[in-house]
């Protein structure tokens, strides 16, 4: 049973860096120092430059919808090297940084993962689903 | 190689088996995932310190050389004393950031350019070589501060990604066969002593009707 | 927080490190000596950063690998080249890599 608690452990551990909440990309360029608190017990910081650069590629009418740090879900269920870029929005602005086209949610393998993660690397997450 | 698990052939150890089965599969699906963007991170990490190490190594060359120049032109024990009478209380701040689990630092210092009048060493027995190596050791120091740091973070996010393979390992090779065995050797106990039960009914029948 | 910075090396690195702000610097001529001052500057509380020459972490051999295995996450420690530029053959980072990913990677350039 021990084997159990360690599995329990471990997928309690995989989320724990994620931030409590989320905050639209409007007020996250409104702060002084757009960061936010994480479940850990720490503080996830964004770079302005990443915040100025999606800023750019969305109208401003969707900077209130735009929710950040934007989520790259990884489910099994996917199957491996697969992940998932949720919300319309976020959804829309990754597509554009990829230079694909989108319809709601988007698929991504990994390559695209690790373009992802390094154009904007502190307005994503990895968000682990089961 | 997989040893069985000791377990009584019970229909509720089956149901446990199978839930735990079930844990540990999708513990080791998610860690696999979790493997594959700590990769992800890590050559990202591994990439920005090609590039810090090369501009750091280049410009600590440039700084020993000037160096070098300052003890032929003043005197090495000049120069010696004029280190000493630096003004050396360089702070960098250290923070700790977590990404997935992992605790890296991040480092930023204050400014580390001085000028040949905020140094400390005296103007008077010194010379301008003096200040073009400070200058350039000034600026050496800062890359090798951003050097540090990258450096940590990749060896912190490569030990973390060691953890976790070991993890996928153990439940690939070792923990799920073992509770397939188990459950396999349950099934087969269970579907035993069912046929068992069975004929042991027909018979008693059979003996019912005997005396009828 | 705010940590200082120390250096362990030769003459020429740890004069040129001071004069660009670096508090504590040993000029390494024993190997216990220079350990022992190695062990003074990781459990320092005001160390956040210890630069140590290439050819002193080999001098000072298996117990200075020792110590950077056990050591906590701070203060950081990082090797550099001294004036003569020497770099170990066996490159740490590609030692780690080849363990975690199982292969050997080389980055090439961009253009190249």
């Amino acid at each position: 049973m021990n084997a159990d608690r360690l599995i329990k452990f471990e997928l309690a551990r995989l989320n724990a860096h994620l931030p409590e909440r989320r905050i639209s990309l409007k007020e996250a360029l409104s702060l002084t120092r757009p960061q936010l608190p994480t479940r850990d017990g720490g503080v996830h910081s964004f770079k302005r430059k990443e915040l100025e650069l999606l800023a750019k590629l969305l109208p401003e009418a969707d900077w209130e919808k735009l929710q950040l740090p934007i989520f790259i879900a990884l489910e099994p269920k996917l199957g491996r090297g697969a992940a998932k870029v949720r919300g319309e929005i976020e959804a829309k602005v990754a597509a554009k940084l990829l230079g694909k086209e989108t319809a709601g949610e988007l698929l991504i393998y990994r390559p695209e993962v690790a373009l992802l993660r390094r154009k904007i690397p502190t307005t994503t997450q990895y968000l682990f689903v089961w | 190689m997989a040893t069985a698990l000791a377990v009584s052939p019970t229909r509720m150890e089956l149901m446990k088996l199978r839930k735990r089965l079930g844990l540990a599969q999708r513990g080791h699906d998610l860690l696999e995932e979790k493997m594959d963007a700590l990769v992800i991170e890590f050559f990202e990490v591994f990439r920005k310190i090609q590039e810090s190490r090369t501009k750091a190594l280049e410009q600590l060359s440039i700084a020993h050389s000037t160096l070098s120049n300052c003890f032929a032109v003043m005197g090495t024990l000049e120069t010696v004393q004029a280190a000493r009478e630096t003004k050396r209380e360089l702070q960098i701040e250290i923070s700790s950031r977590y990404l997935m689990g992992i605790s890296i630092p991040a480092v930023e210092f204050g400014d580390v350019q001085r000028n040949a009048l905020t140094r400390g060493y005296s103007l008077h027995m010194t010379s301008s070589v003096l200040d073009e190596a400070a200058r350039e050791f000034e600026r050496a120091l800062g890359l090798l501060v951003e050097l540090a740091e990258t450096e940590a973070v990749a060896f912190a996010i490569a030990r973390e990604l060691e953890k976790t393979k070991r993890r996928v390992n153990a439940l690939e090779y070792i923990l799920i066969p073992r509770l397939k065995g188990a459950l396999k050797f349950i099934v087969m106990r269970l579907d035993e002593m069912e046929r068992e039960n069975f004929t042991r009914l027909k018979r008693i029948k059979a003996i019912i009707e005997e005396h009828k | 927080m705010s940590f200082k910075i120390a250096v362990i090396g030769d003459k020429d690195t740890t004069t040129g490190m001071a004069l660009a702000g670096a508090t504590y610097a040993h000029v390494h001529a024993a190997k216990d000596e220079t350990l022992a001052k190695l062990n003074e500057f990781l459990t320092s509380d005001e160390i956040g950063l210890i630069f140590v020459t290439h050819r002193v972490a080999e001098e000072l051999g298996f117990e200075f690998r020792q110590m950077m295995r056990a050591k906590r996450l701070l203060p950081l420690v990082l090797r550099i080249p001294d004036k003569t530029r020497y770099v170990p053959k066996v490159d740490e980072l590609q030692e780690t890599i080849k363990r975690t990913v199982g292969a050997e990677i080389v980055v090439k350039k961009e253009g190249e």
